[in-house]
This record gives C-alpha cells, structure tokens and sequence, in this order.
C-alpha cells in the first residue's frame, strides 16, 4: 500500500504525551490543525526519525521507518524558518542532497532561479522557504512534511505563498503532511484537516467536515465557531439563556446540547427587526474586508460577521434582527 | 536656599567613568611596560646572534615540534569529546566536562606529579615503554604527554562552546536530507563551528609552547623554550633568557592575532 500510516503512535515527555496517534495519508495533503504545544511538531518529529516514539509504528509506501536514523527514511521535512545552512549559498543548499540539473529545474518550478547566488541571510523570510522548499523537494522525497513554514511570514507573502504551495501539492504524488495552527492554511491546503489537541487527534475529515460539522466544541472554537452555547432542545430550536435559536433537530425535547454558529453564518438586517431573533449592537469592529459585530440578544451574545455595507449602518445601541444560517448541534 | 540647589545642580560630579578607566589603566600599564621592557633589555643585535646559537634553536625545534604533536592529538581525540558533551542528553555531561577542566585548575607542576605515577619509569605503563624503546619521560614523547594533559582542555572546552553555536535543526535538515552523522558533521557542523574550534586550537598550542610546569616533571630534557629559559636563567644570568623570552612574547602575540582575525575569540 502507498502512502504514509502511523499505527498507535505514541511519545511521552515529561508533562506530555502525544497519541496513540492513527492516522494514513495517500497521496494527498493532511493539514495538521492545532494549537502551540499540542504536539504537532512532536508528530513530525516522530515520522522523520528526528524522535524515537515510546510506541507504535511508522510505514511508508509499505516498509516500517522503526528504528530507521532521518537519512534512511526518505521523509523530506521544510522548518518553520527554514533551516538554511547558512554558510552556504541558496544554490548549495538546493543542491545538498541534489544533482545540478535536478536543481535548474526545481528552482523555475519555485521562481527562486535569481536568488541561487545569494547567502541566506541575504534572502527574505518568503524567499527562505521558497528555498527551504526547493531544497526538500531536490532530495526527492517519498513523504513531504512542513512544520508551520509560513507562520512567521508577513500576511500578504503568506497568502501568497500558500496559494502557490496549494498548486505545488496539487502536482506532487507524495504524501505530504502540512502542520500549521492557522485554520486558513489548513483548509486551503488539506485535502483532509486532522485537529490536535493535547497530543490526541480530536477530528480528522475533509475541511467541509470539519468547518460545518465539527465533532467537540474544540474543533468548533479552533476553527473559528465563535459562538457556542449550552442549550436545550425545545419545539423549532433550541433555547440559550431564555432565547429560542430556531433549528431541525431529531433529538427529544428537553435534551441538553451545545449550539454553534460560525459568525459568517449570521446575518444581521437593521430593517427587520421583528424578524424571529432581536437583539441590540454592543460593538462593531472593522475588520478591512467586513465588520465584526457583537450582538446582545437579551442574553446570550452572538458574533457576528457581516458585510462592510451592513457593517456600515450599524452603531452601538441599535437594534438590529439576526437570521442564522446554519445551527450545528454537538 | 534656591541659590544653595542651583549651585549643587551645577556643580562638577565626580566622573566615575574616568575614574575606572584610570584604575584601570594602571593594571594596563602593568601588563604592557615590562613587555615594552623587555624588547629594550635584549639589544636586537644580541637577540639576532643568539638566536642563532645551537641550544636556542634546539629548544626552539623541540617545542614547536611537540606544541604541534600534542595540538593535534588533543584537537583528535578532543572534537570527538567537544561534540558529544555539546549534543548528548544525559546528566553525565557535567561530570565528565568537569574531569576536562580539572588540568585547567591544577597546577601545572601537580600535573606532573600525577602523570608520572602513570607513565614514570617505574611504572607498569611507564616501563614498558621504556623497554620497547620509546620511554615516555626525559623524552620528546614525555613532554608531548605534558603538553597534551595541559593544553587539550583548551580545544575540548572552546569547541564545545562552538558546537553548541551551531543550531541542532541545520544537522536535522541535513539528516532528513539523506545525509548521515559523519557527512553532517563534515559539511554543516565542523564549518559552521570552525571559527570557535579554529580558536580552541590556537589556544591549545599557545598553552602547549609555554607549558613549563608539567613538562619540567616528565621531561627536563629535550629542553623546551620555557625549559630553556629558566635553565639559562640559573646558569647564566638574566640576560642569558631574553632571547627566547622574547621569541616566546613573539608567539603569543601571532597567537592573539589568529584569534582576533579568522578565530572566533572567546573572550571577546
């Protein structure tokens, strides 16, 4: 079989402990999602040989990587910065492990062809990973693993690398394991998202799944479902603090559930306000693409995310009507 | 009363700063007038003639020949030492660098003493040598001995100041990149720890060509340079020392500026 499995994998520090950890990638992009200190990078750690796991195997394309030192793996890993070898020049590092010609080629792929004479600390945080990149790719490598390479990238260099590395990716026929505690990357890049949280993996599916289904409050609040509410299923909803959140639900009446709705699923109309939920402006706030706008429903406070032209007409104090178009109950 | 505080604000502080420059500049001048010093004694004429006398230039023979042996067999067996206490991850790293410091702070005689109850003539170790022929006191062999157990800490604690310098996720990149230990110590750690190893050598030889102590213990005779200068100062007089002093200062000083141009000096 192809690809990449870790069967029951495990790694206990002092204070910590990752896994079991069971996942299988073929040849696609699992985007690992979760916070600092979760055990991302532990993970990769782990699977590039560079950590000795306490249990659990490792296999690539069908043999076991156990026991196996980094350089027999064949598992290519990119830095959060890079990792350049700094007393060599970008053109030394791409070929380290690399024929010259393999190198030419590479580096058109990645545009890097103009800086190959430069040192690395001639080279800006973008153009590093661009050749740290380059550099993993040239060793050819059966597995591709990334620990947050664009996490310390300024936003407008991020988001474009992200979009060229979500083409790259698109071309590779390797596995390749993207960890990143930005939601954004993560569901830009994966083809499926795993969500960690203290060394366990809480959710694994596709980045629909996980954004519109999520399976913990957990993996709603990380990928960014602002509201959650304890609540009661009642008839046509379920009621938060004395206030009906109009939604389908199978479950019996009087249940208790956890209510989420992502703040672009709610829509604000400061003309209809006797639609089904009222509420009044508590704060708005411009965030350069919408508003972010904090609605008090007369109890519970509902996020919301709306467009800069409704944004715009609102003020603290008004009332406002809001719609959800999407209740997830956990 | 408002006259009295303007007239403190604006009076003269004393000036500390200057101050501890003049104090200072008192040890200064105490470090540089005898060096000074000693250049005027020894007439250059004089200096130029002895140099050419057969004694100095044995000394002088003897001591880089052993300053260079003994450099490069703790430079050998000290990396190894230097890059397993900079990368191991055990509790035992404190105890065995304290074992390497430990000539650092004993006399240099006392370390004679210790060494010749392992390799003086009447030992097991000592006299079997001696009887295959290559007796490891009063011999060049004895004063490389001396020179290494003084000088070699110098190389195992500099550079392992300077492998720790060098980031542990460059040698993981270059291992998840196919290469191995010994390639990645080749083409990522030795470099980038060159200039810091580069100084712990220079300091290991400078140790070893003034070492006097240890060495007068095993080896009084093939005579080094610091031998030869308190030997000549006993038999001879004062003046009869400055010439090899004077070669001695002169290797020092070509040592500093190793350490102050392609070394990484330590101590700035």
């Amino acid at each position: 079989m192809t690809g990449l499995r870790l069967d029951g994998v495990t790694k206990r520090y002092a204070g910590f402990e990752l896994g079991p950890v069971d996942l299988a990638v073929a040849d696609e992009v699992l985007a690992v999602l979760g916070p600092s200190g979760c055990g991302k990078t532990t993970l990769l750690s782990l699977v590039a040989g560079l950590a000795r796991p306490d249990a659990g195997t490792v296999t690539l394309d069908g043999r076991a990587l156990d026991g196996r030192p980094p350089e027999d793996r064949g598992v290519g890993l990119v830095f959060q910065d890079g990792a350049l070898f700094p007393h060599l020049t970008a053109r030394e590092n791409v070929a380290y492990a690399a024929t010259e010609d393999r190198v030419d080629d590479i580096a058109a792929t990645l545009e890097i062809r103009d800086l190959l004479d430069r040192r690395p600390p001639a080279l800006s945080g973008g153009e590093r990973q661009r050749v740290a990149l380059a550099r993993t790719l040239a060793a050819d490598p059966a597995a591709l693993l990334l620990d947050e390479p664009l996490s310390s990238l300024d936003a407008p260099i991020r988001r474009r690398l992200r979009d060229e590395l979500h083409d790259l990716f698109g071309a590779l026929d390797v596995p390749v394991v993207y960890v990143t505690h930005d939601q954004r990357s993560a569901t830009v890049l994966g083809d499926r998202v795993a969500v960690l949280r203290d060394g366990a993996v809480e959710q694994v599916g596709t980045p629909d799944a996980v954004l519109e289904r999520p399976e913990s409050e957990f993996v709603a609040r990380f990928t960014g479902c602002e509201n959650v509410f304890e609540a009661t299923v009642v008839e046509r909803g379920v009621r938060v603090d004395g206030v009906v959140l109009p939604v389908e639900t199978t479950r019996p009446i009087g249940a208790g559930v956890t209510a989420c709705v992502r703040p672009s699923r709610v829509r604000l109309d400061p003309a209809g306000a006797d639609a089904g939920l009222v509420g009044t402006v508590r704060r708005r706030l411009n965030e350069g693409d919408d508003y972010r706008v904090v609605v008090d429903l007369g109890g519970p406070e509902l996020v919301a995310t709306v467009p800069l032209r409704t944004g715009r007409g609102l003020a603290p104090g008004d009332r406002v009507g809001a719609s959800l178009d999407d209740v997830h109950l956990l | 009363m408002s006259t009295h505080s303007t007239w403190r604000r604006y009076a003269r502080r004393p000036d500390w700063f200057t101050l501890a420059l003049a104090l200072g500049g008192l040890l200064l001048l105490y470090y540089v007038a005898p060096l000074a010093s000693l250049f005027l004694s020894a007439p250059p004429g004089a200096v130029a003639a002895s140099l050419g006398d057969a004694t100095v230039v044995d000394a002088a023979t003897t001591s880089i020949l052993a300053a260079t042996l003994s450099t490069l067999l703790g430079t050998a067996f000290g990396l190894p030492l230097a890059y397993w206490l900079a990368r191991a991850d055990t509790r035992w790293t404190d105890a065995v660098l304290a074992a390497v410091v430990l000539p650092l702070v004993l006399p240099p005689t006392v370390g004679g003493v210790v060494l010749l109850t392992v390799v003086g003539p009447n030992t097991l170790l000592g006299g079997a040598a001696a009887t295959a022929g290559v007796p490891l006191t009063r011999s060049l062999a004895g004063v490389v001995l001396a020179q290494t157990f003084v000088a070699s800490p110098f190389v195992v604690v500099t550079a392992k100041a300077a492998f720790e310098g060098v980031d542990r996720t460059l040698e993981h990149a270059s291992r998840s990149l196919g290469k191995g230990r010994l390639t990645t110590a080749r083409r990522v750690t030795l470099p980038l720890a060159g200039p810091g190893i580069l100084a712990g050598v220079t300091l290991a030889f400078a140790r070893a060509m003034g070492e006097f102590g240890a060495t007068m213990m095993l080896a009084y005779y093939p005579r080094t340079m610091p031998v030869q200068i308190w030997v000549s100062f006993i038999s001879l007089g004062l003046d009869a020392a400055y010439p090899v002093a004077i070669v001695l200062v002169v290797v020092s000083v070509l040592a500093l500026l190793v350490l102050d141009t392609v070394a990484s000096n330590p101590w700035r």
